[in-house]
Parts: C-alpha cells; sequence; structure tokens
C-alpha cells in the first residue's frame, strides 16, 4: 500500500498534538504518525477516515512530510461522499436536491439538511467584460447567499463590473481521496479568462494556489480597495486551516487592521474548527469533540463575534452559539453607511 | 472471559486496539527495532488505568507504559510482545496551588507552562516538550536545554503517585531518610506506574537575552563552553551545533539563517536586568578570548526553534537516524568532540553535533538507511566507539534519553558487577514477576533479531 512519501517520516511525534482528531481521542490510531505508520505497514486502518484534512500536521512537521499527498492515496470514498461531492459541483442543483430533500427518504441528505437548514438559491449574477470574477465556493453559494450579495454589493460600490462563477474547486474531493476528480475541477478553474479570479471561501483560495490557478482570496483583493470605510465591532478571527497553509490570515487581519476593527485574539485561532469539510456528517463524535474544543478556545477570548472566511467552518461555530461574518458581510456594513 | 474482553469492558469497546492496528504502537521515536504489541489499551482515567494494571498483573502478563511515544532510547518498544498501557488521555491539571501543580502523567510538558499562571513556568524543556509526556520525562529523567541552571525532571518533581507491583496505589515524596521517590525519577517505568505527579513551577525571571556566536571550530566552542562558566556564569541554557547540523537544519522548515561555520553557540542568560547585563559583558570578554563572534539575528525565536527541531529535521536528509545522550565532563567537550569527527571517518557515517554544551550533554545524530541493515550496522558501531570515548573521559552513557534498549550493554561498562547486580535486586523486589517493562534499562532479554544482538551483545 505504501505510497513512497512515508518514508520520510522520522516517527518523532512532533504532529501529534498538532492534530485535532489526536487531541481529542490521544490515540496513535487518529493522529498523522499512526497514519503515516499504518501506511508503511500495511495497515487497512480505520485513522484513514478519521483524518479532518486539516494540515497542521504539516506545519508542525520537522522533516517536511507530504502527509497531504499520503492520506488522499489511501483514503477511498464512500459512495455516500462520492455522491455528496458531485452535488457539490454543481451548487445549483444541489441546492434543488436538498430542498427536495425534506420529502427524500436518504439518511445522508438528513444529515447535511440538520446542518444546512435553510438551503439557498446560489445568486446568479454576470456582467458584460467583468473586472472581478467572484468565486463563492460551492458551500458558501448555499449557505450563504447573503454573503455574496454583500461581497457583490462592496465591489460594485467601488464601481467594479463583476460576474460571479458557482461551482466546486474539489478540496472536498481531494480530501476523501478523489485526487483525480479534484484535478479535473481546480483545473477548469486554471482556464478562467478575462478579469480577476477572486475567491470568497479562504480553503478554496489555499487549494486553487496550491494547484497553480491564478486567484486572490477575497481578503487580499479587497485590502488594494479599502478608504476611510470605519467598522465598531470587538471581534476574534478564526483561521481556516488550508488558508493558514498558505499565510492567508495575515491580509484578514490587515484588512480588519484597516477598518479600525478591535481585535482580539483567540488561544490557536488556527486550531481545526470541528468542521473537517463534510467530516462532521460522518464522524459526528470526533467532529462534536473537536468542535467544543475549540468553542473553549473562543469562549476564553471573550467575544462572541468571530470572523471566519469559509464556509464550513461558519456552518460549525455557529452551530455552538458564536455569531459568525465574513469580512464580505463586515464591508457591506460600510457601503450601506456611506449611502445614508 | 478473555483479556482483550475484559480490558474492553474497563476501558470501553474504542480504547482496545487489537488487530493489525495494535501495530501502530509497534516503536516510539527509536525506529531500528520494530516491536510487536499483543494488545494497546488506552485508559481513559485514573480508576480506569488502575483496574487496567490490576488485571493485567494478576493474570501475569508482561506490560509497558506508554506515554506519546516519543523515546529515543525504544525504551517503550514492546520487543517481546507486551500489552501496551497507553496513559496519554490521563491528561488533565489536578491542582495548583502556589509554585506546585498536580497533573496527570499523560500531559504533554508543554501544557504544564501554557496552564501554569504567566509569572511561574515548567523548566525542564526537552526538545520534544511540545508532545512528550510528562510521565515519560519523568521515567527518562529528561534534560533539555534549562537543564544547566534548572536540572533536569528530577529537579522538578515533588511527589508522584504509582501503582506498585502488588497492585497498591502509593503516594511518594521525599523525606530526609531512605526517600522512595527519588528512585522512580528515570526508572523507564520498570519499577511502577506513574498515575499523577506533582510538579515544581519555578518563577519566570524578570529578564531573559540570548546570545548567538560563531566559531570557526568546534574545539573553540568548547573551550568558550568552559570559559563561561570559569568565570563564574552559570547560563540558563547554552547549546551548541556543529557544521553538519546546521546544514541539516538550513535546509528543512527550521532554517533560520545561519550561516555555514564550524559551531555556533546558543546561550540564554536570565535574571534581573543587572545581573543580566553583568553576565553577558563576561560572556562577551570568553568569546573574544576563544575566536569567536557575535551573530546578531532578526528572530531570535528562529534560532531556538532550529536548535529544537534539530533532531527531526534530520528526516530531510535521511529517515532513520540513531542519536545518543552520553555525558562527559565540560572541560572534556573539546577534545571528545574531535574525537567523534574522527571516528565518523573512521566508520564513514555523517556524524551532526547539536547538544547540550553547558552540561555536556552530547548528541551525536548518525543518520542511516533503514532499509540497509549494514548502513545501521555501521551507524551502532560508530556509536559504540563514542559511548567508549565518553566514558574513558569521565562520561556516562546517558545523560536524558534513557538505557531502554538501545544502550543496555553501556550498563555493564559504565557499572560493573558489582552495581548491576544490586540494580538487578532492586528492580527484582519491586517487580519479582518482570512484568513491567521487560528487557529495558538493565536488559536481560535474549536478542532475537540481528538488531537486538547488535545493540545488547559486544562483538
Amino acid at each position: 500500500m505504501g505510497v513512497g512519501l512515508e518514508d520520510s517520516c522520522v516517527h518523532c511525534g512532533f504532529c501529534l498534538e498538532a492534530c485535532p482528531t489526536y487531541v481529542v481521542t490521544r490515540s496513535e490510531v487518529h493522529s498523522p504518525r499512526g497514519r503515516i505508520t499504518a501506511v508503511k505497514l500495511d495497515v487497512d486502518s480505520q485513522g484513514f477516515d478519521t483524518c479532518m484534512f486539516c494540515r497542521r500536521c504539516e506545519l508542525a512537521c520537522p522533516s517536511g512530510v507530504e502527509y497531504a499527498r499520503i492520506i488522499t492515496k489511501v483514503r477511498r470514498a464512500t459512495p455516500e461522499k462520492i455522491l455528496m461531492n458531485s452535488l457539490l459541483e454543481r451548487p445549483r442543483l444541489a441546492w434543488r436536491v436538498l430542498k427536495a430533500g425534506k420529502s427524500l427518504n436518504s439518511g445522508l441528505i438528513q444529515r447535511v439538511r440538520l446542518s444546512l437548514r435553510d438551503p439557498q438559491e446560489p445568486l446568479e449574477y454576470r456582467e458584460e467584460s467583468p473586472e472581478v470574477i467572484l468565486f463563492p465556493g460551492c458551500l458558501t453559494s448555499l449557505a450563504y447567499r447573503r454573503t455574496v450579495e454583500n461581497a457583490l454589493k462592496f465591489l460594485k460600490a467601488k464601481g467594479l463590473r463583476v460576474s460571479v462563477l458557482n461551482g466546486c474547486c474539489g478540496l472536498a474531493h481531494r480530501s476523501e481521496g478523489q485526487v483525480e476528480r479534484a484535478q479535473e475541477l481546480v483545473r477548469r478553474l486554471t482556464n478562467v479568462k478575462g478579469g480577476t479570479l477572486v475567491s470568497l471561501s479562504s480553503n478554496c483560495t489555499a487549494h486553487m494556489r496550491e494547484s497553480g490557478v491564478q486567484v486572490l482570496d477575497f481578503s487580499e483583493y479587497v485590502l488594494g480597495l479599502l478608504g476611510q470605510e470605519r467598522v465598531e465591532l470587538s471581534l476574534t478571527v478564526h483561521d481556516p486551516c488550508h488558508a493558514n497553509m498558505i499565510g492567508l490570515g495575515k491580509a484578514t487581519r490587515e484588512v480588519l487592521r484597516k477598518l479600525g476593527v478591535n481585535l482580539v485574539e483567540m488561544e490557536e485561532p488556527s486550531f481545526e474548527c470541528g468542521a473537517g469539510g463534510g467530516y462532521f456528517l460522518f464522524h459526528p463524535q470526533i467532529a462534536e469533540n473537536v468542535m467544543e474544543l475549540k468553542a473553549e478556545k473562543i469562549r476564553r477570548s471573550g467575544t462572541n463575534l468571530v470572523v471566519s472566511t469559509n464556509p464550513s467552518c461558519s456552518l460549525v461555530l455557529s452551530f455552538k452559539g458564536f455569531q459568525v461574518v465574513h469580512l464580505a458581510d463586515l464591508l457591506a456594513q460600510t457601503v450601506t453607511k456611506s449611502l445614508e | 472471559m478473555r483479556l482483550e474482553e475484559h480490558l474492553r469492558k474497563i476501558v470501553g469497546e474504542p480504547w482496545v486496539i487489537s488487530g493489525k492496528e495494535r501495530k501502530l504502537y509497534a516503536y516510539d521515536g527509536f525506529t531500528a527495532v520494530e516491536g510487536d504489541p499483543e494488545l494497546v489499551v488506552l485508559p481513559g482515567n485514573e480508576e480506569e488505568a488502575v483496574k487496567v494494571i490490576r488485571l493485567l498483573l494478576e493474570r501475569g502478563v508482561k506490560f509497558i507504559v506508554r506515554g506519546s511515544g516519543t523515546s529515543l532510547s525504544g525504551a517503550t518498544v514492546p520487543v517481546g510482545g507486551e500489552v501496551i498501557v497507553g496513559l496519554s488521555r490521563l491528561n488533565r491539571v489536578y491542582s495548583l496551588e502556589g509554585y506546585e501543580m498536580e497533573v496527570g502523567p499523560g500531559i504533554a510538558n508543554v501544557m504544564v507552562t501554557k496552564n501554569a499562571p504567566p509569572h511561574l513556568f515548567y523548566a525542564p524543556d526537552p526538545s520534544s516538550y511540545v508532545v512528550s509526556s510528562i510521565g515519560g520525562n519523568i521515567s527518562h529523567d529528561s534534560g533539555g536545554v534549562h537543564v544547566v541552571k534548572y536540572g533536569t525532571t528530577f529537579n522538578s518533581v515533588i511527589s508522584l503517585r504509582v501503582v506498585l507491583s502488588n497492585g497498591e496505589v502509593e503516594d511518594l515524596s521525599y523525606g530526609p531518610f531512605l526517600s522512595a521517590l527519588p528512585i522512580f525519577v528515570g526508572s523507564e517505568g520498570t519499577l511502577g506506574i506513574i498515575l499523577r505527579v506533582r510538579l515544581r513551577l519555578y518563577p519566570r525571571p524578570k529578564t531573559r537575552r540570548s546570545l548567538f556566536a560563531v566559531f570557526p571550530d568546534v574545539r573553540s566552542a568548547g573551550e568558550a563552553v568552559v570559559g563561561i562558566f570559569k568565570r563564574g556564569v552559570i547560563p540558563s541554557a547554552l547549546e551548541m551545533m556543529d557544521r553538519n547540523s546546521i546544514k541539516v537544519v538550513e535546509m528543512s522548515r527550521y532554517r533560520a539563517g545561519i550561516p555555514d561555520v564550524g559551531a555556533l553557540l546558543l546561550i540564554e542568560l536570565d535574571g534581573d536586568e543587572e545581573e543580566v547585563e553583568e553576565q553577558e559583558e563576561i560572556v562577551n570578554g570568553v568569546l573574544t578570548d576563544t575566536g569567536g563572534a557575535r551573530l546578531s539575528v532578526a528572530d531570535e525565536g528562529k534560532v531556538w526553534n532550529a536548535r529544537k527541531g534539530a533532531f527531526p529535521a534530520m528526516g530531510v536528509i535521511s529517515p532513520a537516524y540513531l542519536t545518543l545522550d552520553c555525558n562527559v565532563p565540560r572541560r572534556a567537550l573539546p577534545e571528545v568532540l574531535e574525537e567523534v569527527s574522527r571516528i565518523a571517518k573512521r566508520r564513514g557515517v555523517f556524524i551532526a553535533n547539536v547538544f547540550h554544551a553547558g552540561d555536556g550533554n552530547l548528541h551525536p545524530l548518525i543518520p542511516y538507511d533503514p532499509s540497509s541493515p549494514e548502513s545501521l550496522f555501521r551507524a551502532i558501531q560508530a556509536s559504540n566507539e563514542i559511548v567508549k570515548e565518553a566514558l574513558r573521559v569521565g562520561g556516562v552513557p546517558s545523560g536524558e534519553h534513557g538505557i531502554g534498549i538501545e544502550k543496555v550493554k553501556f550498563m555493564g561498562l559504565y557499572h560493573g558487577e558489582a552495581e548491576m547486580r544490586v540494580m538487578r535486586r532492586i528492580k527484582d523486589s519491586f517487580d519479582p514477576r518482570g512484568l513491567m517493562n521487560p528487557c529495558k534499562l538493565l536488559g536481560g532479554c535474549e536478542p532475537k533479531t540481528e538488531v537486538t544482538r547488535w545493540l545488547w551483545e559486544w562483538d
């Protein structure tokens, strides 16, 4: 079963406490080192499936083990996951299925509906020769139409021509081991022409950039547009895991600084939120334990308002009772104010 | 009832690992020998742990207690098919009073300081402190960069709760007479099971200052180390990296922009502002006298992280390595380091030195190719020579990583027959049936593989 990359692991264990599933189980089976050992020793471990694919272990690894490439090679997506991912590729279709899903007798759809109580119709918006091609990301388009509208509102107020591109970047596929499909999806985005590709979901930004797509995160793009906008709020920032891998938290904080927000940092802002993409649908217990640990860290910051730039994180943080906003939601407020 | 079934009853279904998955506990931070645990059991609290241990003792089952599995001497490798009792889930902070914190053995070292009030810190900090467990630290009497001033783990343990081989739970603390506590520190799980620990915290010094100095060679850096102490300065940390280890680190995630020099000293001074000023002046004088030059760095934390990550950073050039940790008297450092490089040449191995110079605790890292037994053999031969050289100049075989399965044959060399007999008798009184962590520390097992034969027997 070896994939040829596991041999660079020296078994030091420095990854253990960085891994959310190890932290809540404290079992080698659910740790990056254990998973790599399982690949080495050809053990079909349940740990392959319990990985949240947050890749924090890669940041902790002194030997530079390419964990993501190892785990995605040995994971096998179940038919249920494959079905869910293929729906995500077509957000409009997903919306219709979910809407109809109330009456469908599918366990998976019922579970999705529990977390996504109010699926929304993805926003369609097109302009001639756009300067910005706004990519909401599949889940944002379904769960946070309001954020897409807010982003659009801000960009329009800045006098930009915008087109919205609904679709999936393939990160969900990659995390479940559907590596080829992920590559096909991301390749389509490589060929997007006629405007700056701007992503509203920061984990998607990270995945696209790592795959060679010319893309800016919404935070990076708006940095150049900010003027006198002010937002008087106290809040904390969650760093979505993949976005954190490429350091997008910097841009997010820079935007907040320019807005004059009172930023109260939480403990370990990049600690996994507990969503793991769609992980929480399949491993509810581990996910719940991770979510609770994350919630503890946020509560200790003393603020209830959390900036999250990635939709699955936003969903689970809302479950935990936090008020969650995207940068676009904050920026839209400044537009209304200036109109008044 | 079968053992496995019984264990599952105690700890719950998911916390007993059997089948092929148990192999994930086949080794720790020492990967040269692969063990084969019969079962792995992960109790979730003290009560479950006691029940598990009593059951194993009752049935006469050999077992190994394990923390985070980062031992560099293979102290938790199940070479004889033992049951692994993992205590990583016993990671609670029970209490914090004054300068003392009571914790479970599974808590990671770093979490002790994290849970301490801001004016206190836990001093022993092995480089693996972000993951290695307090239980494991105690069992190995782990050191770290701050040993030179604050002592090893030994100096920071106030009391222990242990399970003895008769199944009794005992609370041990220091007494003025024959005290039961010290013998458990560094006993590598061979005498009893640590369930709970009371640790000593130190007040954070008002000032901490880092100094970095480069040297043309290890000899002059070694002379600077001796000079610093001779002039009466006790630094809070004093580390050395040689050219090879700098090279490796600069290729890894920990690259810190350290120049290509013969040796780098990392010095930390702590205390009151005035005291630190004075110490710095003295150290500057020593550096000038010994041919060193101060290195100014943009990010001090990066250089310290480079030091702390130096072992696993070896992964960038080799997936496996041996790490020795013999201690030598400081005055012998220059001489021993030169001999180490001669040994490397003679044996045809690469050796990187990155170590706690302040307490003479060497860490020659010897990479080998795990797919080539011959390469491992050469690495073992080189380490034999290095340890012998350390003993020759008055050193000890292990300063902090423990004996485990890696260094058992050096015990006899260092202690002699009479001392070994006394230690075996102590072991026998604590564990008459030899159920706790067999083969480790005092050896006494027949090698079953070529590698264990190389490790345990002289040619």
